[in-house]
């Protein structure tokens, strides 16, 4: 009885004391939002740090990334513009998102982008491959022959039936969509969801044969990337998607696993062409949610905003 | 010996055009052969009439041809080396018998050489037909260079599949831009042509046809290394067989010293080692006199002059200043353009999009093998230049890339009948898009907002036509109004004069809708189906 009683006592004196670190391990301020499941992190500051901060406040990579395995990312290194154009990227955002995935065990990261002008010229004013160069198993490679490519069906398209999109996206384990926020003198803003045309072949009868908001969403419903951080550190204004235009620095990391939710919020950001729109004014965005494929009104989302 | 000099050279020619590309660092002179050439230099300097700083550089040869003889031929030309070693390749074993036409064929190359001359001085320039330098950057640029990136990429693929099973990320993704030229079989059928006849006797082309040869070998003879055979020469002949130029007389002591290039092959194979080529500063006396006939020089000397006034003539030539072709940034004018171009194809091969093409008639008899954008196939990319750069006569001028910036080649002219926008109503912002100088800004017109081109700030680069995806014929082209030829000054200064602006111009769009005297509610939330057109009045995208 009295050994019982000990026992007893010990057992639960050991689940006290392991509740009691572990909680000691969660109870640290920062973790406290993974706890709360935010949609969306929203994080001011320099590149490095935003991303950093964004990408912790969502939870850590490894909450995406299992060892071993093969991650894409998707910047916008589809312009041969320097950073400061704000036309593609930021290199040190992509570098620490890279950088996270190699961290968290993934064993090849491969950055991939379909560039509208001359692929060289792309990569190296864009600056990207640069700032990845010294991260073990990351490879920044645009990809513009068709042998790269391969065609899947879209069950759920409007438009589109089939697409040829980057075979590597098909193989790969886990897509992160990492867009610059830009105007678009077609779609009015080039976010996330936009920049997914980056992954296909064809990208010109997007825009002659088809109606490109439509396909933009028919897109979307095959090519889900599971996290999107959309890079507003810079934010291209007008003159998008190529510049040269104006240039607003919002200083924003904006991470979320919620595409449309995203995009939605760096509608928000800056004025557009000089006029403050939502993402509910925006044709593919709206689409998009209507055919549910994310939300898009932010003020029904669980936001988190910090400083880095 | 000689062969690995001859290798040598050809090596470094060869490493030369590979490093013709964007990237080529300003100290690097790509085009150094071809600077070398006094031919081309010549051709040049006479058909423009002023004097060309790069062509000076043929001075060099000049000089050590006066001093040593014409070891060119032998030892530097490429075009040589490559014609040796295709003749050991596929002539090796032929039985050749020679020509018995030899002394009057050997004139030829003279014949050539006052017909090209006398062409540059009535303003035409000719001698890149058959200057061997000048071919073979040809020849480089249209066939071995895209042969080249054909065959490595033809290689990736084979090996691809072994690449992924590596692992090798890079190189499983690795394609060289192919690039492709308009004239590449012409260039190959001559160049074939040009080895082809060394069927008939060893470096055929260097003994009968070369323009080159020709002048280097009118300047020879004060070199000092000249054959000198002594007393225990027996008359055996293996010389006379021998020899690459057929510059061994008939009594086998004799040299046709022009003839000779000093490749020392004779003695190589004398039995007897009778043959030297010892150093002595004796001139003319035992120099033969050149084969020229009185009447043969006439004759060229007419022939280059009807050249030169054919060339100005329909249908060899197109109306004055009616040109319509796009040339590079920073052309000289078209006439001067014309004279001073020497057709070596570097200037296309460094191109870095490709979108310089050799002419075949576009431009007329003078024009043929001349640079030209071909916006459809591809633009001109803002941030290179090296086109001015590996031009070895400055056809094309060496500019900075502020300058090469305001070097307009045209303006783009919107077709609108063929228009997406314009013509069928559809949502289309390519040209928009790519545009790198904001050239192209939307309107609202007639409900829907429409691409117009603001000429003042298009400086022709092309990327609109390139990309418009309007099949066949582009909805928007480039055409040569308004282009800026200078043959001095600054590009800069003169696009300013005429108010022209390539600059970044942020916020134009914004200005746009201003102009549409279009405001935005704040905050108003419209909940229009995505269906409906869109809104003519406010930015693309939203609704």
């Amino acid at each position: 009885m009295k050994e019982e009683d000990q026992t007893i006592t010990r057992r639960k004196f050991l689940k006290t004391a392991a509740a009691g670190v572990a909680l000691g391990l969660v109870g640290g301020p920062s973790f406290s939002f993974a706890k709360e499941e935010y949609d969306l992190a929203v994080i001011s500051g320099e590149p490095v740090a935003a991303t950093k901060k964004a990408l912790e406040a969502i939870g850590g990579m490894s909450r995406f990334v299992r060892k071993g395995q093969r991650v894409v990312l998707k910047p916008n290194m589809s312009f041969a513009r320097t950073p400061d154009f704000s036309a593609t990227t930021h290199p040190l955002v992509v570098a620490t998102v890279a950088q996270a995935c190699v961290e968290a065990g993934a064993q090849q990261v491969l950055v991939l982008d379909h560039t509208l002008q001359r692929a060289e010229l792309c990569l190296e004013r864009t600056g990207i491959p640069e700032a990845c160069k010294n991260i073990p198993g990351v490879h920044v490679l645009a990809l513009q022959e068709r042998k790269f490519f391969g065609e899947i069906k879209i069950p759920q398209g409007k438009v589109l039936e089939r697409v040829e999109v980057m075979k590597e996206i098909v193989d790969s384990h886990l897509l992160i969509n990492i867009p610059v926020a830009k105007s678009h003198s077609a779609t009015g803003v080039s976010l996330g969801l936009k920049g997914l045309m980056g992954m296909i072949w064809d990208r010109e009868s997007f825009h002659s044969q088809y109606n490109i908001n439509q396909a933009i969403a028919d897109l979307a419903t095959v090519i889900k990337p599971q996290l999107t951080i959309l890079d507003a550190t810079r934010a291209l204004a007008s003159g998008g998607p190529g510049g040269p235009g104006e240039v607003k620095n919002p200083n924003l990391i904006i991470a979320g696993i919620d595409p449309v939710a995203v995009d939605s919020y760096g509608v928000t950001v800056v004025p557009w062409y000089g006029q403050n729109f939502k993402g509910r004014q925006v044709e593919h965005l709206l689409i998009a949610h209507q055919r549910g494929l994310g939300k898009i009104d932010i003020d029904q989302l669980k936001i988190l905003k910090e400083k880095a | 010996m000689r062969s690995f000099i001859q290798a040598l050279s050809l090596l470094l020619f060869s490493i030369f055009f590979v490093f013709a590309t964007y990237k080529l660092p300003n100290w690097l002179p790509a085009d150094i052969y071809l600077r070398l050439d006094p031919l081309l230099g010549m051709n040049a300097v006479f058909a423009a009439r002023e004097i060309i700083a790069r062509a000076l550089w043929a001075l060099v040869t000049i000089g050590a041809t006066l001093f040593i003889g014409r070891f060119f031929c032998a030892y530097v030309c490429p075009t040589g080396a490559s014609i040796d070693f295709l003749d050991f390749l596929f002539f090796r074993k032929k039985k050749r018998s020679g020509l018995k036409v030899e002394v009057s064929l050997r004139r030829t190359k003279y014949f050539l050489l006052v017909i090209f001359i006398v062409a540059a001085l009535t303003g035409l320039s000719l001698a890149f037909l058959m200057d061997p330098i000048s071919l073979l950057t040809r020849f480089y640029t249209f066939f071995i260079y895209p042969l080249a990136i054909t065959l490595i990429n033809l290689i990736l693929d084979l090996l691809r599949p072994l690449f992924q099973a590596l692992g090798w990320v890079t190189l499983s993704h690795l394609h060289y831009f192919q690039s492709v030229y308009y004239m590449t079989a012409i260039t190959l059928l001559i160049v074939g042509g040009i080895v082809f006849l060394n069927r008939f006797v060893p470096r055929f082309w260097c003994r009968y046809l070369c323009p080159l040869g020709a002048f280097l070998s009118l300047i020879s003879p004060l070199g000092i290394f000249k054959r000198r055979v002594n007393e225990d020469c027996n008359e055996c002949l293996k010389c006379q067989k021998a020899c690459p130029m057929g510059a061994v007389t008939e009594d086998p002591r004799g040299t046709r010293l022009p003839e000779c290039i000093q490749c020392r092959t004779c003695a190589k194979v004398c039995p007897q080692n009778a043959i030297t080529f010892p150093a002595s500063l004796s001139l003319g006396g035992e120099y033969s006199k050149i084969d020229f006939s009185r009447r043969g020089f006439l004759y060229s000397l007419a022939g280059g002059l009807g050249m030169g006034f054919v060339a100005t003539q329909t249908p060899f030539a197109l109306k004055q200043s009616k040109h319509q072709l796009l040339r590079p940034p920073g052309a000289i004018p078209e006439t001067e353009f014309l004279r001073t171009c020497i057709r070596c194809g570097e200037c296309m091969k460094s191109c870095l999009t490709n979108t310089l093409q050799p002419c075949l008639w576009e431009s007329g008899f003078s024009g043929l093998w001349t640079p030209k954008m071909d916006p459809r196939l591809a633009p001109c990319d803002q941030n290179c230049y090296v086109c001015g750069k590996v031009c070895p006569t400055q056809a094309i001028r060496s500019l900075s890339l502020e300058e090469k910036t305001h070097a307009k080649v045209g303006t783009a002219v919107l077709r609108k009948e063929m228009c997406l926008v314009w013509a069928e109503n559809k949502i289309c912002l390519i040209c928009d898009e790519i545009c790198p100088y904001n050239a192209i800004v939307f309107r609202p017109v007639e409900g829907y907002r429409r691409p117009v081109v603001v000429p003042s700030k298009c400086n022709g680069c092309g990327f609109c036509e390139q990309r418009c995806p309007v099949k066949g014929e582009s909805a928007i082209v480039v055409v040569p109004n308004g282009e800026i030829r200078l043959k001095e000054g600054s590009y800069v200064k003169e696009a300013r004069k005429l108010q022209l602006e390539f600059k970044p111009d942020p916020g134009d769009d914004k200005f746009i809708l201003e102009e549409s005297g279009f405001k935005v509610e704040e905050n108003k939330e419209k909940s229009t189906l995505p269906t409906e057109k869109p809104q003519p009045k406010k930015p693309k995208g939203f609704l």
